[in-house]
């Protein structure tokens, strides 16, 4: 099986909001100084489950990884490779920073008609920059695949896949055609770390280079429809109230009503 | 990483990758618990086949031996990651790697490299290396440890001291002197009638690494077992070479983690309605700590790039690991000072790095011998005889 994985390099949720600006002028979150960026979260869940899948079928089949951003580092955007993925392909082109949920989703939707004989694409459910979860369902509907959500287990038996999908109190249990795309986050299970042999492997892999002009993409078809008019960090203030009871366990109620006054409980 | 002098720069995105690997890693894996094991005196040992199959057990060995072939400078900063969480684990890695592994590797047949190195660098073969005596370890040559030929069989007997890992080994590299006074390398399975391995109890330093006596009485094995390649007392001095590097970079993971505390530590304690950062004496303290991790970090980096070239002299590593692990026993010494009474306790990584640090500056030759090293070379004027 071919499976091409939407891979998001983001910047480290981890970093201290001390270190979190914002260029409100020019409406843009300015990368933070000395902290690389990551591969997002869930994007690494979706590699993993692609090894999974390659594991089930003996090794058969490519993995590719498929990203798109305006500047790559290479350290971080290697790891897929390390993790066992066999290529990488990288859109990169300054114009990515001015396309909307819309203008990407035609992008990558070209680019993944434009890699031979595809059968599944895997995605992180949401990045961990903005949190839109616009893209995954953006290319389903594009490319007209089946779309499912939070993917727990895939297995793939004779020409189906058989998908696990958490609901908020359980799961369902799905049937799909190969060709489908299927969202995945840390439900499924922790990402394997890439290993010294993986990395030593992946140095001598190579991604390939592409462009939105190579994609055959159309104008229109980047035009913004959503306008970013204001970028704000939002104002976090703090208020400390002491609850005070005849005992503790009276302070232990007094508190416990005002949480669900405030309800927070 | 602490990396003040963009060190980082000079390397290649592989070495830095695994940097990075391998602290998320170590951070998910051990460094949560850490404290606990080493107040239990605990070696994690269901850990090891993880350490395996990262592969940073034999890293810089050839592939043909199952070792991932990283070069020397990916080697030392797996250390440096090893040791930032805690020096048992470099020291647990490095003696499997330089120690057991190494001599093989160097000094052994083909068919006992085949036969154990995929194994030791799985982590499914846990080896140890018996130089040091009871009388002391700075003069090897006094061993006492003897291997007398019978047939086809070496006998070993003789007693060896601070041997890490000796307990959890499946082997042992034993170094004894043969019939005509020559010291030569035995591989030794410790399952063989005879050996007795006794761990060292009550430490107060490196307690998460298991420290044993090794004792041999009439250790019979095969000659296949002896290390062919190794004659003369210059074979272990040169596996120390090899592990006294990666403590050149080990030290500088210790000295980020204790400077970290503190730093952190000193922007939230105040005094005098000021954080404690802000007085010039704290400032002096961890100005000595950044500069020193700044030049220990070159310093290693620089051996590393002389190993990998093929011209790292002894002497050379001697410089490094007197200066790394003095200075990282300073600094811990220092943050354990600025911390104040939380120093001393293990909700902070400082006394548990000062503690392991007294050690890591004594093994693997004394700040004492490693000075005589290098004035010997120098000056040409020998003042170890």
């Amino acid at each position: 099986m071919n499976i091409v994985v939407c891979v998001k390099q983001v910047m480290d949720p981890d970093t201290p909001i001390s270190a979190f600006v914002i260029d409100e002028v020019e409406k843009k979150v300015v990368p933070a100084q000395g902290i690389p960026p990551v591969v997002n979260g869930y994007c690494e869940n979706a590699v993993e489950a692609a090894l999974q899948i390659k594991a089930q079928e003996g090794g058969e089949g490519t993995i590719t990884i498929l990203s798109l951003g305006t500047d790559f580092v290479m350290d971080v955007m290697k790891k897929p490779l390390s993790m066992g993925a066999d290529k990488m392909i990288l859109i990169q082109d300054e114009h990515v920073a001015e396309l909307d949920a819309a203008g990407i989703v035609n992008v990558l939707s070209a680019a993944i008609n434009k890699i031979p004989d595809v059968d599944l694409v895997l995605c992180g459910q949401q990045a961990s920059d903005w949190d839109n979860a616009h893209i995954p369902m953006g290319i389903a509907e594009n490319l007209n695949l089946p779309c499912i959500t939070s993917a727990l287990n895939i297995e793939h038996t004779g020409d189906k896949l058989l998908v696990q999908s958490a609901l908020p109190d359980g799961y369902q249990t799905l049937e799909a055609p190969v060709q489908s795309l299927i969202t995945v986050n840390n439900l499924f299970g922790e990402p394997r770390y890439p290993t010294l042999k993986g990395i030593m492997q992946a140095s001598r892999k190579s991604p390939e280079i592409w462009s939105i002009s190579d994609l055959g993409v159309s104008s229109s078809e980047l035009e913004p429809f959503l306008i970013l008019s204001e970028l704000k960090i939002p104002v976090s203030e703090g208020n400390c109230e002491i609850i005070e009871g005849e005992d503790d366990a009276d302070s232990g109620r007094l508190l416990a009503l005002k949480l669900r006054e405030e309800k927070i409980i | 990483m602490l990396d003040y002098y963009n060190v980082l720069d000079l390397l290649s995105s592989e070495e830095r990758q695994v940097q990075s690997v391998v602290r998320d890693f170590l951070d998910s894996e051990i460094l949560p618990h850490v404290a606990d094991w080493w107040e239990k005196a605990e070696f994690p040992t269901h850990l090891i086949t993880k350490f395996g199959e990262m592969g940073l057990l034999g890293a810089n060995l050839p592939a043909e031996y199952g070792c991932p072939q990283v070069n020397n400078m990916t080697y030392g900063l797996i250390m440096y990651e090893l040791e930032r969480v805690d020096s048992g684990f470099r020291s647990f890695a490095g003696v499997q790697s330089a120690l057991a592994m190494y001599p093989i590797y160097k000094y052994g047949s083909e068919d006992q490299k085949k036969s154990y190195l995929p194994n030791m660098a799985a982590g499914l073969t846990i080896g140890c290396f018996g130089l040091t005596e009871h009388e002391g370890g700075s003069d090897p040559d006094q061993m006492k440890t003897t291997a007398r030929k019978v047939g086809e069989s070496y006998l070993i007997n003789g007693s060896k001291m601070w041997i890490t890992n000796g307990s959890i080994a499946d082997i042992a590299i034993v170094w004894a002197k043969d019939e005509d006074q020559i010291v030569r390398g035995f591989i030794v399975p410790t399952d063989t009638p005879g050996f007795t391995a006794n761990k060292i109890q009550r430490k107060m330093s490196m307690r998460n690494s298991i420290t044993s006596e090794l004792i041999f009485d009439d250790v019979e094995i095969p000659v296949t077992n002896i290390l062919p390649q190794a004659k003369g007392l210059s074979a272990p001095l040169a596996c120390l070479t090899q592990a006294r590097f990666g403590i050149a970079w080990g030290s500088m993971g210790v000295l980020e983690s204790v400077y970290s505390d503190a730093l952190s530590f000193s922007n939230i304690r105040s005094t005098f309605d000021k954080p404690i950062a802000s007085r010039q004496l704290v400032q002096d303290k961890l100005v000595d700590m950044v500069v020193d991790h700044t030049k220990g970090l070159l310093l290693a980096t620089r051996l590393a790039q002389l190993k990998d070239a093929g011209k790292m002299q002894y002497q050379h590593v001697s410089v490094a690991k007197r200066e790394n692990a003095r200075s990282a026993l300073n600094g811990a010494r220092s943050a354990r000072e600025i911390l104040g009474g939380s120093g001393i306790t293990l909700d902070y990584s400082v006394i548990r790095h000062m503690l392991n640090m007294e050690t890591v500056d004594t093994y693997e030759g004394t700040h004492d011998i490693h000075t005589l090293v290098i004035g010997r070379d120098i000056t040409g004027q020998n003042a170890l005889v």
